[in-house]
């Protein structure tokens, strides 16, 4: 077994640490993905989590993830506090490069937790996940709203008693009574978020931009409180796209839920498959063969590169730039014709498969490959003069949307809007995972954290996605492209005839699919958007207990109203379109 | 350089022109019915409304980028109001909180008014059979041609928009009761497209294998078999 409760906290890291400040406080739990994890009373909350941002050298800065798991089903928890809910907060020290795990016991008649809004601007947001997917309610949150459901939703989604399938529940019917009491609820309130209708000398102006509107990339709200054309304040208002990933992973096997990771960010393509696999692999302890390993990753940056010519080329249209999205499509449309050959899919083809990927590289694709990666430098070279270097683009962009690093982390920033700020985490140098850290690759930054930084560091990526695809494309190892361990791969079809218990076998992983053993795990990857990371829990069944998605473009919206303040409207699009944010990825 | 002139020689493949009146005014003059040329107009100027709700919508995008070029087939002018538009692509999950905002959008847009629905969660709820999704736009939209796809391609999106034109083009009002010559009242056909093509798609016995690289499968072909001539009749 994986969970070992009593086993003494390690007497070197955070562990010893926070066993010296809070002593039998802190109860030790191991999980298989190595970060410390710690079980604390709820009223000691606060004080360890001051304690570990504010107090302890070389501090933990980044609230990764907050969420909650529902335990009341789960059957494997050897050691663990009892409890009907488990609250759950991921941080991370970059100083460190360790993470930290906390969790707080909840039972069902007092699942009342204090807010972190005062230690952790970025808690706001998860905490009012947490309350609508689970009913926890965080005390002192400054408004504790439903965030992803509709305003008159009934229950809360990831409770286990809530449906999971539409077909469980009434069908769904349009009255124009249900229309029209939607759409009162979605009414923007400014008092409820603290503002003030009118000032001294002016009466602000509320504007409704989204939930359709071109510009807002997506099914997402702001409601801005306007002095003339300058953005005093904005309410980001999210939901519009809540696919429920989360809950589906609780009736999906371990190898159907692939597909549904492609939709999360759906610009990544198979970069979102990656940190669920090698979730799964760790929790089965799959050793993944190297050629599987390399093709994986010349795919993901494949994948990185045709994520960024979006972002590009729909930044400089957001701009003002009409021409320049038309060339990065055509571009984004060769790539395509390698996904395609490779994978048979374009932008969702879940080909990468627990234990290696889908099947081996089709002949020729080398040749593909090379002519593209030789093909796109000349492009970026043209759009670089035709974008970067106009001199309307670097007006509309430079100095807008600023934030330094302190304020990224405190909001939960990571990825490109990062290193904008002159931060190098980039999780494939500081954790090399899945091989990584064979590949001669430079992490670009930038300094001023401004919308024109955010866009170079992502064009520069894309010059260091290109070194790396060549690197795959030079080094390509032989042999399997799969692991060939049980859990992964069915067994040689000559012997499921001659022998029961291969036949048994083959017939339980192609009906059931693998068992994985109770454990937790997460991994995290350096996506498109940031960091993205599957914290997998498993009750030693078929199908996984609790899948949490932390996904970076969640706490990027967040920030809109602090990096939006005191800039004209249409500053404010050039912000939205800088973070490159996709509305599966944040509503999920 | 050395050039001289010469008699034209009528051959046997010159005739001379009888009626040059009548020849040149059947070039400019055309005589139709008044509702033809109007369902001719309507269908090779159709006016999406930029809706995008995910995935799809990227595709849908695509189909305007150079490579499929939708401004080829006369519906690339998106309005970003639906009060200027005519078409409206459902492209991507139909979201319950959604839903009651893409109704009031319908409203808004003008008659005659089309609906594609692009992609299986728009089609029927697709790979997302869950709490928070509509299982098919058509659950409260009149929907006149459903593309399937997760997503559909670009050029499955164009042979959409060619089907809806077709029958913009031949049923002015393609969402409505027809009355025939006997007063009988009947809807507008809406034939599958897969029991339609079977056939023709089951006659082809060599498939591109997986294991080379070959052209993109579909592209070309899809195309050329579906657009029929438009010149007007």
């Amino acid at each position: 077994m994986s969970e070992l409760a009593d086993q003494p906290a390690t007497d070197t890291g955070v562990a010893a640490e926070l066993g010296a400040q809070f002593g039998s406080d802190c109860l030790y739990q191991h999980t298989v993905d190595g970060i410390p994890t710690f079980w604390v009373a709820k009223d000691r909350l606060l004080p360890v989590m001051r304690f570990l941002k504010n107090q302890i050298k070389r501090p933990f800065p980044l609230l990764l993830d907050l969420s909650a798991i529902d335990e009341r089903l789960r059957e494997h928890r050897p050691g663990q506090p009892d409890a009907d809910f488990t609250a759950f907060y991921h941080l991370m020290s970059l100083d460190r490069n360790e993470d930290v795990r906390i969790k707080v016991a909840l039972s069902d008649a007092d699942n009342r937790l204090p807010s972190l809004t005062p230690v952790w601007q970025s808690a706001n947001w998860y905490e009012r996940e947490a309350f609508d997917m689970f009913g926890i309610v965080f005390d002192d949150h400054p408004n504790l709203q439903r965030i992803l459901t509709p305003p008159l939703w009934e229950g809360h989604p990831l409770r286990k008693e809530h449906p999971a399938r539409a077909t469980e529940m009434d069908p769904f019917k349009m009255t124009p009574e249900f229309q029209k009491a939607q759409q009162e609820e979605l009414r923007f309130v400014p008092e409820e978020w603290g503002m003030s209708r009118e000032a001294k000398h002016t009466d602000f102006m509320f504007l409704n931009l989204g939930p359709n509107h071109p510009s807002v990339h997506g099914v997402f709200r702001v409601a801005l409180q306007l002095d003339g054309e300058v953005v005093i304040d904005a309410v980001p208002d999210i939901g519009y796209h809540h696919r429920a990933a989360e809950k589906m992973a609780e009736r999906q096997t371990w190898h159907t839920f692939i597909p549904y990771t492609d939709r999360i960010d759906y610009l990544g393509g198979v970069m979102n498959n990656l940190p669920y696999v090698m979730a799964v692999e760790k929790m089965a302890s799959i050793e993944v063969p190297p050629r599987a390993q390399v093709i994986r990753i010349m795919l993901a940056e494949l994948f990185r590169i045709s994520s960024h010519l979006v972002f590009y080329g729909t930044f400089a249209q957001d701009v003002g730039q009409m021409s320049p999205v038309l060339y990065m499509f055509a571009d984004r449309e060769r790539l395509f014709s390698i996904i395609e050959a490779i994978t048979g899919g374009r932008m969702h083809p879940s080909w990468f498969r627990i234990g290696g990927v889908c099947e081996d590289l089709p002949a020729g694709w080398d040749t593909m490959v090379r002519d593209f990666i030789d093909y796109l430098p000349k492009r970026l070279a043209e759009y670089e003069r035709m974008s970067m270097q106009n001199s309307i683009f670097k007006r509309r962009t430079i100095g807008i949307g600023q934030y330094d690093t302190a304020e990224a982390l405190d909001w939960g920033v990571t990825g490109p809007g990062l290193r904008a700020t002159g931060c190098d985490w980039d999780l494939r140098k500081k954790r090399p995972y899945g091989g990584y850290d064979q590949f001669d690759f430079d992490v670009p930054i930038a300094h001023n954290g401004d919308c024109y930084d955010r866009c170079r560091v992502r064009v520069d990526e894309i010059h260091e996605s290109l070194r790396i695809i060549r690197q795959c494309l030079d080094n390509m190892p032989g042999g399997d492209y799969k692991a060939l361990h049980p859990q992964t791969t069915p067994p040689p079809k000559e012997r499921t005839m001659e022998d029961i218990e291969t036949l048994i076998q083959h017939f339980l992983n192609v009906s059931w699919g693998p068992v994985i053993p109770p454990s937790e795990c997460t991994m995290a990857i350096e996506a498109t958007k940031g960091i993205n990371s599957y914290y997998l829990v498993s009750d030693g069944g078929t199908m996984s207990y609790r899948t949490r998605i932390r996904t970076p473009s969640f706490p990027h919206l967040q920030m809109i109203p602090l990096i939006s303040r005191g800039f004209l409207i249409a500053d404010l699009i050039a912000i939205l379109a800088s973070i490159d944010f996709v509305m599966a990825d944040v509503d999920r | 350089m050395r050039w001289r002139l010469i008699k034209i020689e009528p051959d046997a493949s010159m005739q001379p022109i009888e009626d040059a009146f009548n020849e040149d005014l059947a070039h400019s003059v055309l005589v139709t019915k008044l509702q033809d040329l109007v369902a001719w107009s309507r269908a090779h100027s159709i006016w999406p409304f930029n809706f995008g709700l995910s995935c799809c919508y990227v595709e849908m995008a695509t189909a305007l980028t150079p490579r499929h070029d939708l401004a080829r087939f006369g519906s690339e002018i998106m309005r970003a109001t639906p009060r200027q538009a005519d078409l409206l692509i459902v492209t991507g999950t139909v979201f319950r909180k959604m839903a009651p905002v893409l109704q009031h959008l319908y409203d808004q847009l003008l008659a005659p008014r089309w609906v594609i629905s692009m992609g299986s969660c728009s089609n029927s709820g697709g790979m997302y059979d869950v709490y928070s999704v509509v299982q098919g736009v058509d659950k409260f939209l009149p929907v006149d041609v459903y593309i399937p796809g997760c997503p559909p391609r670009p050029e499955a999106l164009l042979q959409g928009i060619i089907l809806l034109q077709e029958a913009v083009e031949k049923d002015r009002r393609p969402l409505a009761w027809v009355f025939d010559e006997t007063g009988e009242a009947a809807r507008v056909a809406k034939p599958s497209q897969r029991d339609l093509r079977t056939p023709e798609r089951m006659a082809v016995t060599t498939l591109a294998q997986p294991t080379t690289v070959g052209d993109a499968p579909l592209s070309g072909e899809l195309l050329s078999s579906t657009r029929t001539d438009h010149r007007m009749k």
